[in-house]
Parts: C-alpha cells; structure tokens; sequence
C-alpha cells in the first residue's frame, strides 16, 4: 500500500513540474474601426468608400481580408448589437460579392491600412455587410462586421 | 450485496455471482478479477448491463463518460461520439461485435449510428490497440458486445425510460431464446426527444445576443429508431450467427448558428418543441454480419464477416456565401459510405504456457458524396493486414505477450469541382477544383510487447506498442470552405501515416475492503496529424492546414475504492492529461480539444429489502481548461452534483427495476471543453432528472 502512495505522490510531482514552455502567445488581434464604414452608413454606387480602421496585436500582426456580401435575406454574422434598419427581403439579382485579402508588413504589432473601394455601378442596391477579418501570426482571428445600405 | 460488488468493480470485469463469496462483512473477490487483469497488457476496462443501466444517459458515450479516460465529445442532447484520453474521431477504434464501425467518424457534428439498448457489455482499451485493429486504434478502441447468447428457451427484457431535460421518451425492447442449439435475439428501440434546456435566457456570441425561449435551444429536437435481430447456431465445436441491425436517427441543429454563423430565418422554431426544422441531419446505418467460430482440441478459428452502409444527409437553408449563389434545395451534404470487411484468425494453444495468435484483416471502404456544400472528395480505399501475437504464461503470476503487424492501405480519392463559377480576373471565371485525383500507398509495421505480474495484494500490468494511423480523405484531400466552423480547410496530399508509441502502466492493489488503481502512461507522436489555423486568407476566410507534427502526451487515470460495511462505500476517481507540440507552427501550444482534469467522488448505500437496492451521491469536479489552441476558449471549471437510486423487484420469475438519476441536480451553468456547441458559447444541459423502467423476463 505504502508503495502505491509513494508512486502516486511521485506522479502529481511529476505532472505538476510543467515544463516551462517558451511564451505562448494567446492573445487576440484588435480591430479598432475609427468612423468609416460605421454601421448604417449609406453609399450611392459609384461611390468610393476609404476604410479608416487601425489593427494591433501583441507580437505580430498576420493579414487581413476585407469581404462584402449581401444580406438582402437578413442572414446576419453581426458583430454590432446595432439594430440597423433593414429592407424588405428581396433576392438578388445581380449583388456585389467584393472578397479580396491583404498581406501586412511582416514584423508589425499595428498597422493602420489604407483601403478604398469603388461601389460598381450596377450591382443591387440595398442592406450589405461589410466585413474586416485580421490574423495574428499565430492563427488568432478577430471578425468586424459592420452593416451598410448601397442606395441609387 | 452483488449490487455492491459490481460497483466497486465496475471499471474492472464484473465478476459473476458465484465468484463473490461472503466472509462476514468482508469482500473477497476471487479469482475473475484478477483472470480479468491478467487477460491483457493494455489498460482496459470492462463495464457490464448493471453499470449501463445505472448510468444511462441520452447516448451510449454519455453513459460511458464517468469512467476516467473516456469523455464524450456530444453535439445536443441525443448525439456523441468517444474520446479516450484526450483522442477522438479516427484516433479511436469503436467496434461492434469485433467489426470496426464505419461511419464518417472524423464529422464533428454527429454520434455513433448503434442502438445503446441492444449492447450487452463493453470493452474498453485505453491505448494502442494496432494489433488487433490496424489502422485508426492510436488512442484506443471501445468494443462493444451484442451477442450474448440467451439461455433460456425465450427471455428478454422491456424498458421504457424518460429524460425531463430534453422531455425524452424512449422504449427498448429485447426478446431472444434457445431452442436446441439454435438462438436468436430481437432488438427494437425507439426514442423522441424535444428541444433542450440549458440554465441560460440567452446566448452570447461575439456581441451578438440570441434570446432563448423558455431555455430551450431552438431546433435541436430529435428521434432515433434502431432495430435488429440475431440468429445463430452454436454447437459443441462449431458456432455461427448472423446480425442484421438498423439504426436511424434525425436530429436538428441548434436555428440561431448553423455551425459557427448566426441565423435569422423566417422558420418560426418557438411554436413546437418536438418537431425538427432547417438546419437538421440524418443519419442511417444498416449492418450485416456473420461470425463463425470453429473450436477443436488445440485449434480455434474465427471468421468475421460484414458490410455496412453508412448514409448522412444534412439539410440546411440555401444561402449565398462569397461567390457561390443560393444554391437548390436543401441538401448541404450528403456522404454514402458502404463497407466490406473480412476478419479471420487462428489460435493455436499447444499447450497451457503457450498461445499464439495469427490473422489478417481487409477491408474496404467506397465513400460517395453530394450536396451543394463540399467538405471530402468521394474516395475508396482498401486495407489489408497480418498479425502474429504469442503469449506464453511463465506461471499463474507472470504472463509474457508480443505481437507483429503488417498494414498496407491503398487510398484513392477523386477531384471534384465547384458547381458554381468563381471570377479569377476580371474578364475569366472557372469552376475551382477543390481535390485533385490521386492515389496513396501506405505501409505499416506496427509492434506490442507486454508482462501482466501479480504478487502479494498487487498486479501490474506494462505494455509498449507502436500504432498508426492512415490520413483520411480530407486530411489527403480537402480544399475548401467548411461552412460549419467558418474556415478554409486544405489537406496535404503528401501526409505520411501518423505514428504513436505509447507506454503503459497499471498498478493495482486491494485488500479486504480498499482497492487502488493506478494507469499512467506516455505517448509520443512524431507526426501528429494537425489542422493548423494559419495567419493566411483564402476566399475571405482564415486558411487552416493539414501539417504534421511531433506531439508528446502523458497522463494517469486513478481509481480508489473503499467499502466501510455491506451497506457503505465511497469511490474516488480522476484523470489527467497533459499534451504538448514539440515541433512546428504551434510548437509550445496543446492540441483541439485537450481534456481538462477531472475528478469523481461518490458515496453509495446499498440495501436489501425485498429486493437490491441502492442510493448514491456523486460529485464530479473539472478543472479549467485554459490550454488551448486557436480558435478554441479557455473553458471554466465547474462541478455538478448528480444522485442515483435503483430499486429491485421480483415478480414471481420476472424482476422489475427502477431506476432514477439526477444530473446537474443544482441546475450550474458550465461549459463543457470537448462539446460541439461549445465553439458558439452554448452551455452544457442544465437539471435532468431520467427514470427507467425494466422488466426482465
């Protein structure tokens, strides 16, 4: 028996001496987004609209991917608790699908990117999510998504 | 009295009753226990109809999850599939009757195709088991026994059981007899259950809130029927019999996130909470086999035969996603899976000291798909394998066993193309190729040496073994988006077969009234198959790899046993596990899914009033599982109180049993790590309170 709880004791004290492992990074990149798009923001096609947004991370940002889709069936990834005022549903006839990703500088902990995106003249108009995902070396993510309405 | 013994020794062989004998108020089990712990080197646990039946819960892995080592990995309340210290999907053999079941084992949003109801006993292996089942038996195999043969001309049983959580209502039905050397057993199950309650008025997920009515997770409603039927012929040196066995189930997904997306529909789930609606699953798996066995002075031959069919469809609300428009129809997913396998072995026992073992295994695999969502290419692949195992007894303490296998697999998975067109200028579209034709070979030695030692009041037990595992179709093959989890998955066409060595240990040790056990083990991957989240974007979504990588596992299971009288006894039991990556992107970080450490006491009082029966507390405690990789969470601690009570009765030649639990008696809100739905913040059931019925005649 005495030799049962000195192999047992012998085991927690191996188990408890965790090997001090390098620094894992377990934190998540930030998206910080300074006024445009916001949500609810409108944009008449043709329109151009110019991200302004600042990214961070704590060691090394990754890259990010900016996508805008329709939401013309109220379908929603929101990461706003905004109740944005939608639309009747409709289906799409010829919607904009705009998908498109980004490298970052290696080495970086913020970046601040410049984006502008031309809205095309003949896509449908109504409720689209805009959305902003960031890496971080590692394969942390974060989403944005904000809600935009293209009208005529 | 029995009762009693079978719970103490619920994580070992239950012994029979004419093995127990009564010395005043002392325990001697004689000498099955330890025939049972001398039988085999690996660490294994065998739990009997006495422990299903006083631990049933909603799914067969739910009923197994309080023995240490084994978790399950559950999707809503009907639905969950095993996980042995810490490895899951194709890391873990389950077998039924001796046949591997083949389902889409590697899917993270579905359970086991079999009837719970229908097993008899089962065989648990807490480690590498390549010897006897090839390829996927790394972390471990759960067997389990349907064949028991009856013994009386007609015999069976009849049970009807409810759960208040999730308003299940179920009734299981087994009758079976012997006439003459033939018998048959007949197994009909069926079960309905509502949407489930969850201690929470909301979810919150990114900062979105969905509002929960009533508690009830919207949509994840379910039924299941299972039916077989056994014939067999058994004779003095010959026995055979055939199963047929169906076992379907349809389940809904929970409405506000389909896998990791929030949902507005305009299905209006609150009006009832039984019926199932977009987005939801079913699942049918029909199996036949055929088991022979021929027994004559030193020879003994074994044949098992089978094929399955596996069909999955899960059906969802066309949307567009990127440049795929609104699909058809409903059909996400469809995967067809028919499997043929032919197990054969032969022992020879020249004499008492010496046995050994030969056979060789095949079987083959032919998996179709369909759908508008595309996750696996279609593919077959055909696996053929040789063993040889010797055990030599040196006495009645001191057993010696060593084994050989060679495995060769043969994969072949298909392209496949989109059905839509995505623009790759301004001008081109095409249909993107997702998976690209191509044909694998693997070869694999794998090896098994072990000693079973009893001395004094102690057995120990050590074995070492080599496994392996084949990368499946989507670690070869993937390439796309996997809707349900938001991510973009590419396979690695050049993956070798993943390699696990494992050491392990067992120490145990009883006296009159305590027994201790004690498994610790090691295990090291030098090529863990992993899916590496990556800082990459393809198509707008995070790009997740198949990689491989060195991994180094360790951990214990333990189990302490006290009886205080013929009335009393407490048990305490836990487990731990620790998982490191030692090369690679994530060299430092754990693996998905790393179980937290756990620990169970229990105290229970057995009676004998006319009739057995028994009142028991039990106290489970987790720890915080803050190892994580990404995307997972760090997952809180928690414990849940949970109390049983069985009640025995005889009724003339017939016996009726009752029995009721309480799990989650405090209604606690936690989260469980290895839970599907954890990924979406949804936490674990809140009070469930299930009684069972059982007539046995």
């Amino acid at each position: 028996m005495r030799r049962i709880i000195i192999l047992m004791a012998l085991l927690a004290l191996f188990c408890a001496c965790d090997d001090s492992d390098e620094e894992k990074d377990m934190t998540y990149p930030e998206i910080s987004v300074d006024g445009t798009p916001t949500d609810g923001q409108r944009y008449h096609r043709g329109d151009t609209i110019c991200m302004s947004c600042s990214f961070s991370d704590n060691l090394e940002l990754g890259k990010y991917n900016i996508e805008i889709h329709n939401n013309f069936d109220h379908h929603t990834h929101s990461t706003s608790s905004v109740d944005v005022d939608l639309d009747e549903d409709k289906e799409a006839v010829n919607p904009w699908v705009f998908n498109q990703d980004y490298d970052i500088p290696s080495g970086l902990t913020s970046y601040s990117p410049s984006v502008c995106i031309v809205v095309p003249d003949n896509i449908d108009t109504g409720d689209y999510h805009f959305m902003i995902r960031l890496t971080d070396h590692v394969g942390w993510q974060q989403i944005k998504s904000v809600s935009i309405k293209i009208i005529e | 009295m029995v009762h009693c013994i079978l719970a103490a020794f619920m994580l070992l062989e239950s012994p029979s009753d004419s093995t127990i004998k009564e010395l005043d108020s002392v325990m001697v089990v004689s000498s099955s226990k330890k025939d049972f712990l001398m039988k085999s080197s690996l660490t294994n646990v065998s739990v009997n109809k006495s422990y299903l039946k006083e631990n049933f819960g909603g799914s067969l892995m739910q009923t197994l999850e309080h023995i240490p080592g084994v978790q399950s990995m559950s999707i809503g309340s009907g639905q969950s599939k095993p996980i042995i210290r810490g490895l899951g999907f194709n890391r873990v053999v389950v077998a039924e009757d001796g046949i591997k079941h083949e389902g889409q084992q590697w899917g993270d949003d579905h359970g086991l195709e079999t009837d719970q109801f229908a097993v008899d006993r089962v065989e648990i292996v807490k480690g590498p088991a390549a010897l006897s089942y090839g390829s996927d038996a790394v972390g471990g195999v759960m067997s389990l026994y349907t064949n028991h043969k009856p013994v009386k001309t007609f015999e069976g049983n009849a049970k009807i059981f409810c759960r208040s959580n999730n308003e299940s209502l179920g009734m299981s039905f087994k009758a079976g007899g012997r006439n003459g050397k033939f018998h048959y057993t007949a197994n009909l199950t069926w079960i309905d259950y509502a949407d489930y309650k969850v201690p929470t008025d909301s979810i919150q997920y990114y900062s979105y809130f969905i509002k929960l009515k009533d508690n009830r997770l919207r949509n994840t409603a379910g039924t299941e029927r299972d039916a077989s039927l056994l014939v067999g012929y058994a004779g003095y040196n010959f026995h055979t019999d055939l199963r047929v066995s169906d076992s379907y189930s349809k389940s809904g997904f929970f409405a506000d996130a389909h896998g990791m997306e929030v949902r507005l529909s305009d299905i209006d789930y609150d009006s009832h909470i039984r019926d199932v609606d977009l987005p939801y699953q079913w699942v049918n798996h029909l199996k036949v086999m055929s088991h022979s066995v021929y027994n004559k002075d030193m020879f003994l031959f074994d044949a098992n035969i089978a094929y399955q069919n596996n069909h999955r469809e899960e059906l969802s609300e066309p949307v567009s996603h990127g440049y795929m428009p609104k699909p058809d129809g409903n059909m996400e997913r469809r995967f067809s899976k028919d499997t043929y396998t032919a197990n054969l072995m032969l022992r020879l026992e020249p004499d008492e000291k010496y046995e050994l073992t030969v056979g060789s295994s095949t079987e083959y695999q032919h998996n179709r798909i369909g759908g508008w969502g595309f996750i696996i290419p279609d593919y077959e692949t055909l696996s053929t394998g040789a063993y040889a195992l010797g055990r030599y007894m040196v006495n009645d303490n001191l057993r010696l066993n060593a084994g050989v296998r060679y495995d060769h697999v043969h994969t072949h998975i298909h392209e496949y193309h989109d059905w839509y067109k995505t623009p790759v200028s301004s001008t081109d579209s095409v249909y993107k190729q997702r998976s690209y034709d191509l044909s694998r070979n693997f070869n694999s030695l794998t090896w098994s040496a072990g000693v079973n030692y009893a001395f004094d009041r102690y057995i120990v037990k050590a074995n070492v073994g080599k496994s392996f595992r084949v990368p499946i179709a989507k670690e070869l093959g993937a390439d796309g988006v996997n809707y349900h989890i938001f991510r973009y998955e590419r396979g690695n066409a050049t993956l070798d077969p993943e390699v696990s060595y494992q050491l392990d240990l067992s120490l145990f040790w009883s006296n009159d009234r305590l027994s201790v056990e004690m498994s610790p083990y090691v295990n090291y991957f030098p090529n863990y198959i992993y899916l590496n989240p990556t800082s990459d974007y393809v198509e707008g979504l995070q790009l997740y790899n198949y990689t491989q990588a060195a991994v180094l596992r360790y951990g214990f299971e333990t189990l302490l046993d006290y009886s205080f009288n013929r009335h009393w006894t407490a048990e305490l039991k836990g487990e731990y596990l620790y998982a490191r990556q030692k090369s690679g992107d994530k060299k430092g970080y754990t693996l998905p899914f790393s179980t937290p450490w756990s620990a169970d006491m229990t105290v229970k009082y057995t009676c004998q009033w006319k009739g057995r029966c028994h009142i028991g507390l039990n106290a489970h405690v987790v720890g915080a599982q803050n190892e994580i990789v990404p995307p997972e969470k760090p997952t809180d601690g928690y414990w849940t109180l949970n109390v049983s009570a069985s009640k025995n009765m005889s009724l003339r030649d017939k016996e009726l049993t009752m029995t009721i639990r309480a799990e989650n008696l405090l209604d606690r809100r936690y989260y469980n790590h290895t839970s599907y739905y954890r990924l979406i913040d949804v936490p674990e059931p809140g009070r469930n309170i299930s009684v069972m019925m059982e007539l046995e005649f």
